[in-house]
């Protein structure tokens, strides 16, 4: 039975490490060529190179990883404009895949693409059961897992990880209050985008009773001061605040998106002496951490280190805070053409 | 079903990837195309024991790295272990260290202990 046979294959990807954990669509050569042209490249082109372990990643490892997450071919020109994103040395996606940190690729969908692909952007906007969200999300994560560890040279050492590193793809209301979030990375209103990052897990918050917008950020603003944050000493990466549209109703009548970024990084703040007395500054601090002993800190080493993306369902005030990881340095923002 | 052409289960955490993979259906066999890329050059080499007992700190900036290995460098010099004053800095745990440093490293024989994790 030919059926059989596929269940074969796909145990024998799964034995012989062809597979982040969960079960592949196995990368037949017929179904690899057809998403080769949807992503308009051919087999050999050479699509990224990871330098730090002497890999050049050609078109074909990429559509095959994109077949074997489920992903549909008409998805093609969003993945080629991941693809350049994942492999962008600016993403680190090597640094991502062995840290201890256990980072996961945020992939983050705006723009027309959103509705056109059919990505979910309301209920359970973070962990969609949606397909798109889903097999994207995880196509970046299996680049992540493929590429990021040299071929199987290296080891990943996340000393404890996160779900995302299965999947983690968000899809913005295609209709927003602030502006599309690629607009923050200076691509136009109107375009379809997919932005990259290396993340911590999204920490949740909620404020049920709090009736201005004020209270809603200082809600924010005290999730990412807590203790464990990691952003404490380095400061290197930022957050991303998920802001649903019911805290958004509040968060806008009062804020533009800059004055609400100016409002965090101002107020969501942090005695230094604290954190070092905690252990969360190093006893000999390096340069690069600015450490100020006796002055308030701000887990952010500038305003612009965070970002803003409105998604979630209508009906119970939630937002979350996802912390970047602490070597994602920069953020990758890809238009989809 | 799949035929593996390399030896052994790759599904442990730390056994590489197979290299292919072949699917045998009813009617024919289609070869898998494989998502995994491999680096070009040969497999770096690692040497355990060193050619001279001389051993060198690489630091790369995590917290109270530099207190752990000055630390390290003081235990080892009262066991008798030659230890180099200089604890030598890389920039950034993630990347490699820049080309001078490892051929100037490779060349003294000693042992290199490089970076302390979290």
């Amino acid at each position: 039975m030919t059926t059989y046979a596929t269940l074969e294959d796909i145990e024998n990807c799964m034995n012989n490490g062809w597979t982040d954990g969960l079960p592949v669509i196995p990368p037949y050569g017929s179904l690899v060529d057809e998403m080769l042209d949807a992503m308009g490249w051919q087999a050999h082109d050479i699509v990224g190179e990871i330098a730090s372990q002497n890999i050049v990643v050609r078109a074909e490892k990429a559509a095959a990883t994109a077949v074997m997450a489920g992903c549909k071919p008409e998805y093609g020109s969003l993945l080629r404009a991941l693809t350049d994103g994942l492999l962008d040395p600016l993403l680190n996606l090597s640094g991502a895949e062995v840290t201890t940190g256990g980072a996961a690729i945020l992939v983050i969908v705006s723009g027309p693409v959103v509705e056109e692909l059919g990505f979910e952007h309301r209920a359970n906007a973070l962990g969609a059961n949606c397909r798109a969200n889903a097999t994207v999300g995880r196509f970046a994560q299996m680049m992540r897992y493929f590429c990021g560890r040299g071929g199987g040279v290296l080891q990943s050492h996340g000393t404890i990880g996160h779900p995302g590193r299965i999947s983690f793809c968000i899809a913005e209301h295609p209709k927003t209050e602030w502006g599309s979030y690629h607009t923050q990375y200076g691509l136009p209103e109107d375009a379809s985008a997919v932005s990259l990052m290396s993340t911590e897990g999204p920490n949740s918050i909620n404020n049920h009773y709090g009736d201005t917008g004020a209270q809603i950020l200082d809600t924010i603003g005290d999730c990412m001061c807590h203790f464990g944050q990691t952003a404490w000493y380095y400061r290197s990466g930022g957050f991303v605040v998920v802001i649903p549209p019911d805290h958004m109703a509040l968060v806008a009548k009062d804020f533009s998106r800059d004055q609400a970024r100016e409002y965090i990084y101002e107020n969501a703040r942090r005695q230094t002496d604290q954190l070092a007395k905690v252990g969360r500054i190093a006893k000999a601090p390096i340069e690069f951490a600015e450490v100020e002993p006796g002055v308030l800190r701000s887990p952010l080493k500038n305003p612009e280190q965070l970002t803003f993306i409105e998604c979630g369902g209508d009906g119970g005030r939630f937002s979350a805070v996802i912390p970047r990881w602490v070597g994602s340095t920069h953020a990758v923002c890809k238009q989809v053409v | 079903m799949t035929q593996p052409s390399n030896e052994g289960p790759g599904n442990g955490g730390s056994n590489p990837p197979a290299r292919q993979l072949t699917s045998c259906g009813d009617v024919s066999c289609e070869l898998l195309v494989d998502p995994i890329p491999r680096p070009t050059p040969d497999p770096i080499k690692v040497t355990l024991k060193p050619r001279v007992a001389k051993v060198t700190f690489v630091d790369h900036h995590k917290p109270n790295s530099k207190l752990i290995m000055e630390y390290a460098q003081s235990v080892l010099r009262e066991r008798g272990i030659e230890v180099n004053d200089e604890i030598l800095i890389k920039a950034d745990a993630s990347v490699r260290m820049p080309e001078a440093m490892l051929q100037s490293l490779s060349g003294e024989g000693g042992l290199v202990l490089c970076g302390i994790s979290d």
